[in-house]
């Protein structure tokens, strides 16, 4: 029954244009800039296809740009695995699809293609501003929708857009039930990652530069907040990797440290593991949640010692946190940090011994040799430690932008430049020591943060921090920052004070509103937008993870039951109000009703006195023709249909009782 | 084995719709009588939230989480409007112009409103029939004509009407099929063909064939202008070899001229040819301004020549040997 030939009308192609052109600039950032010229050729290939200027691709074309566009992919990305390239292949897709759309059919898959599109670009940006921009290309893209189904013509050129507006109001609150109630299931299988995500951060190496390009950035790292107060600047060492195996030049992890036995990994809700007991925890603790950004690594960052206190979340063999799933999008998780601890102090079992103090041979023999001398020459380990970092603090300077060192980096740090930053200070300390036979590693996370006035902490990039670990009789494994020695600043402050000046600080973030931290209001403006950014990744992205909590504070208990009880009643509750507020008839219009309840009486009336209303008779009409056969009740007759039309039609105000009143009072005969 | 068990399902439908929505004159569309079901788009539609689960729960990304609970309110949302769309419409049926049966006829629906309610792309059709949209933008009345092709002569009940929605996006069908309780009176399809056998009998009973009447000598009566269908074989061609213009003779007395559509006058034929040839043979005189009657079996109508009388004779062509006549409407 459908007609053979569908043609979009204009209304329909305008909207659907609008929201093509939203959805490609949405995805902008990380399509080829071929992929944009393509869509722009589409659209006004499409428009002219509605005029009718110019001729639908043949299908000799349409296999040629096919193969275009999935050969330009290919050489684009390379692999079609990944993120990038799957949006690009669906981009180009639409693009396509749009120039043959011959069947409503067609246009719904346009319509559902960029529907799906513009959710994949929340995988991208999670930011406030971005969500804001989906939310309208959402909009428009259902106004496309709408635009296929209402009819063409100039004066509705809005009407789907207002609509739109009303359905998407209409359907908040039911969306934000489902998104608080709607149980989340985690990760059911791996999914391809982000190819091109610059992947800023802690690494899980360490070579000499790589913490001062960290420095060169003002991007969020993570955000913690405490459940009492915010510790000293001086004790926050979010400890996040340990490495402790050398090459000469870079620190990586050990192989004890890659959590490949599942033995070396403790998760959250398992019994202890024999290696728990070697630690010996005291005091109270402290108890802190942290959002970090996604990092697409394992890792997560807590303050000496910790327990993880969050499902996923494992406590591994050397003292850190790390996450069941590689980080794709913000992760909340709460730990426990006991700062007085002692750490292995029974001893180091020959194995792990051996690993810390791993050297490779045939670098920095001016190290090892001082190393040696002194060992010699002191009485214990503490004052080999204290002479060292006499040593950094006489001579070193802290510097974003140290000279390249050569071959024997160490030997070239301590001995020539001694220019460096963190890692230049922490990778020599623990080569020192390890050339002294003292087991040693170095840990790298994040040192400090920014308190915010609403009382949590704001970890940046710059705050990256190496440090050093080393094991002393008795006491185990005892942190110590040659940083410190150097710069006690940067520990007791942050970087800003030490190397504000610098021109490399905060040099890939040139528009960071931390640079001008010093104009009062600009401050109050960036403090107020980081807080509201906070809150955003608090309780909406991380959603999933205080879901829980939230629900059992909510409900009193988060059974299924009730979860299920409470999304049907309150969901139930608010479509039976928008229906009764959609479909009920307004006052005016019940009134409207009885008027022509009361007028179907006195037809009924007529009738039984033998004047039947015919089909198409219009009240006065019939009263009129009535009136005409019987005279004597001509003068009632015109009063009720004077009263009937002017009530009803006339926008007088409606009055049914005196109309049933004067009906009632119509005495009619049977007519002979 | 299949059609037979689909023809017992749509038997049952028939007999439960008949229950449901009996036949009335004005019938307002309610949760009586309008359904509602996802369309093939509304099962695309949830295939697509499926997806943006898959992939919000695959990234464990709360934002794509929550789009995509929004297009489900959406999708929920959708059912009210679509419902909203067709609810609380009045139809009834205004008029019915007669027609033959096998050529189009028009019925005129009012669509009626009590509020402003602004509806769009409404369907609607008669089974069978080329379906007709229209939408209702803020008036309380609106008026549609409908194509409604009748297959027989008689009383015709033009079947349920269908009127259906897909507004406003396309994910829900809300339709209706209601009996609005119509009757067409439709005449017998005109056969036009004259050939020689058909008889029409003038006044007197000789069974002459009328082109013989025209033909046969009768007397001349006088001479009119010539107008557009007069048959050639009366043009007064001695007059027009004149160039005093063309005219058509007229011949006979008065009496002569009334003339009888006979139902004797077609032997041989069925009840149904016999009508056609009637009603053909009505349809070609009336422009000839000649007294006509007829004769059914047990009805003679007397020859006149007023409208009133041309759509009585349709009437009783229509209405002949049927058993239900119907009410006068």
């Amino acid at each position: 029954m459908t007609s053979p030939v569908w043609k979009i009308h204009r209304n329909g192609l305008f909207w659907l244009l609008v929201a093509f052109a939203a959805v490609i600039i949405l995805h902008a950032d990380h399509l080829p800039n071929w992929i944009l010229l393509a869509a722009f050729v589409a659209i006004i290939w499409r428009i002219q296809l509605y005029r009718s200027a110019w001729r639908p691709p043949s299908r000799l074309i349409k296999t040629g740009l096919l193969g275009l566009c999935l050969a330009g992919l290919v050489a684009e990305y390379g692999s079609p695995i990944g993120l990038e390239p799957m949006v690009a292949l669906l981009v180009s897709a639409y693009l396509l699809k749009l120039l043959e759309m011959h069947h409503r059919r067609d246009a719904y898959l346009v319509i559902f293609l960029a529907f799906f599109i513009t959710a994949l670009d929340a995988l991208f940006d999670q930011s406030i501003g971005n969500t804001l921009y989906i939310i309208g290309c959402l909009l428009l893209v259902l106004a496309a929708l709408l635009g296929l189904h209402g009819s063409d013509g100039n004066e509705g050129q809005l009407r789907p857009l207002g609509k739109a507006m009303t359905i998407m109001a209409q359907a908040l609150p039911l969306m934000l039930l489902l998104f608080i109630f709607m149980p989340r299931l985690g990760a059911l299988w791996s999914v391809p990652m982000q190819q091109q995500s610059a992947k800023t951060g802690v690494t899980d190496t360490m070579s000499p530069g790589d913490f001062s390009r960290l420095g060169r950035s003002g991007e969020l790292a993570f955000r913690v907040s405490f459940e009492d107060a915010i510790p000293s600047q001086k004790s926050l060492y979010w400890r996040g990797l340990v490495l402790a195996e050398f090459d000469g030049r870079t620190w990586s992890r050990s192989s004890l440290s890659r959590f490949q036995d599942s033995n070396l990994v403790q998760w959250y809700g398992d019994p202890p593991k024999s290696w728990d007991q070697v630690v010996d925890r005291k005091g109270e603790p402290l108890t802190f949640s942290v959002v970090i950004e996604p990092t697409q690594q394992r890792w997560l960052y807590a303050l000496d010692t910790p327990k993880p206190d969050s499902e996923g979340v494992g406590l591994t063999r050397d003292y850190r946190l790390i996450s069941a799933h590689p980080l794709r999008s913000k992760k909340q998780y709460r730990a426990n940090s006991w700062p007085e601890y002692r750490l292995e102090p029974q001893g180091l079992s020959s194995q792990h011994r051996a690993v810390y103090l791993q050297l490779p041979e045939e670098f920095n023999p001016r190290t090892r040799e001082l190393a040696s001398r002194w060992r010699k020459s002191v009485s214990g380990d503490p004052e080999l430690v204290s002479r060292v970092m006499a040593l950094y603090n006489s001579e070193f300077v802290y510097t974003l932008q140290p000279p390249l060192l050569g071959k024997h980096s160490v030997d070239e740090f301590l001995f020539d430049s001694q220019r460096g930053f963190c890692e230049h200070f922490a990778g020599s300390f623990v080569f020192f020591m390890r050339a002294a036979g003292i087991p040693a590693r170095v840990v790298a996370g994040y040192q400090g943060g920014e308190r915010h006035p609403d009382d949590y902490l704001v970890v940046r990039q710059y705050d990256a921090h190496a440090w050093a670990e080393i094991w002393l009789e008795d006491r185990g494994w005892v942190r110590v920052d040659p940083t410190a020695a150097v710069a006690p600043q940067r520990i007791e402050q942050d970087l800003q004070s030490v190397l504000g000046d610098e021109t490399d600080f905060l040099a890939d973030s040139p528009a960071s509103l931390v640079r001008f931290r010093h104009i009062g209001w600009l401050n109050q403006l960036r403090l107020q937008i980081e807080s509201l950014n906070y809150n955003w990744a608090l309780w909406v992205l991380g959603y999933d993870q205080i879901q829980t909590a939230f629900l059992r504070n909510l409900l009193g208990d988060n059974s299924p039951w009730r979860i299920a009880l409470a999304m049907i009643g309150v969901g139930g509750g608010l479509l039976l109000l928008l229906g009764l507020w959609m479909l009920l008839p307004r006052r005016s219009e019940r009134s409207r009703d009885q008027l022509d309840r009361e007028f179907l009486r006195l037809c009924q009336k007529l009738e039984k006195a033998g004047f039947p209303r015919q089909v198409g008779e219009g009240p006065r009409d019939y009263t009129q023709r009535v009136a005409g056969s019987r005279p004597e009740l001509a003068r009632q007759l015109v009063e009720v249909t004077r009263m009937y039309e002017t009530m009803r039609y006339a926008g007088e105000t409606p009055d049914a009782r005196t109309l049933a009143r004067t009906i009632h009072s119509l005495r009619i005969n049977r007519s002979g | 084995m299949i059609s037979r068990f689909r023809q017992f399902f749509q038997h049952l439908y028939a007999r439960w719709l008949a229950h449901r929505l009996p036949p009335a004159r004005q019938v307002q569309l309610n949760t009586r009588s309008l359904f509602i079901f996802p369309s093939r788009a509304g099962f695309s539609f949830l295939l697509l939230i499926v997806l943006c689960w898959l992939v919000a729960t695959n990234y464990e990304n709360n934002l794509v989480f929550g789009i995509t609970c929004l297009l489900t309110a959406i999708f929920v949302v959708a059912i009210l409007h679509s419902f909203a769309n067709l609810s609380g419409l009045n139809l009834s049926c205004s008029r019915v112009s007669p027609g033959h049966a096998g050529h189009p006829l028009t019925i005129e629906l009012v669509l009626h409103q009590s509020g402003k309610r602004l509806r769009e792309n409404l369907i609607l059709a008669f089974a069978g029939h080329e379906p007709v949209a229209i939408g209702i933008a803020a008036t309380e009345e609106a008026r549609v004509k409908l194509g409604f092709v009748p297959a027989s002569r008689g009383l015709i009940d033009p079947g349920r009407l269908r009127v259906a929605s897909l507004y406003p996006l396309g994910l829900f069908k809300v339709w209706t099929q209601i009996d609005l309780d119509i009757r067409c009176l439709v005449y017998p399809a005109p056969q036009t063909a004259l050939n020689r056998q058909t008889t029409v009998s003038p006044v007197g009973g000789d069974n002459g064939l009328i082109v013989e009447v025209f033909e046969g000598g009768e007397d001349f009566t006088g001479l009119s202008d010539y107008r557009p269908g007069d048959s050639p074989k009366r043009i007064a061609w001695k007059q027009f070899a004149r160039e005093q213009g063309l005219y058509t003779k007229h011949y006979g007395s008065a009496q002569d001229e009334r003339l009888w559509l006979d139902w004797d006058a077609f032997p041989g034929l069925d009840t149904e040819a016999r009508l056609s040839r009637l009603c053909g043979l009505l349809l070609s005189i009336v422009p000839l301004d000649i007294p006509y009657g007829l004769k059914l079996p047990g009805l003679i109508i007397a020859p006149n020549i007023t409208d009133a009388h041309r759509l009585q004779v349709l009437r009783e062509l229509a209405l002949f040997g049927l058993p239900d006549r119907g009410g006068d409407r």
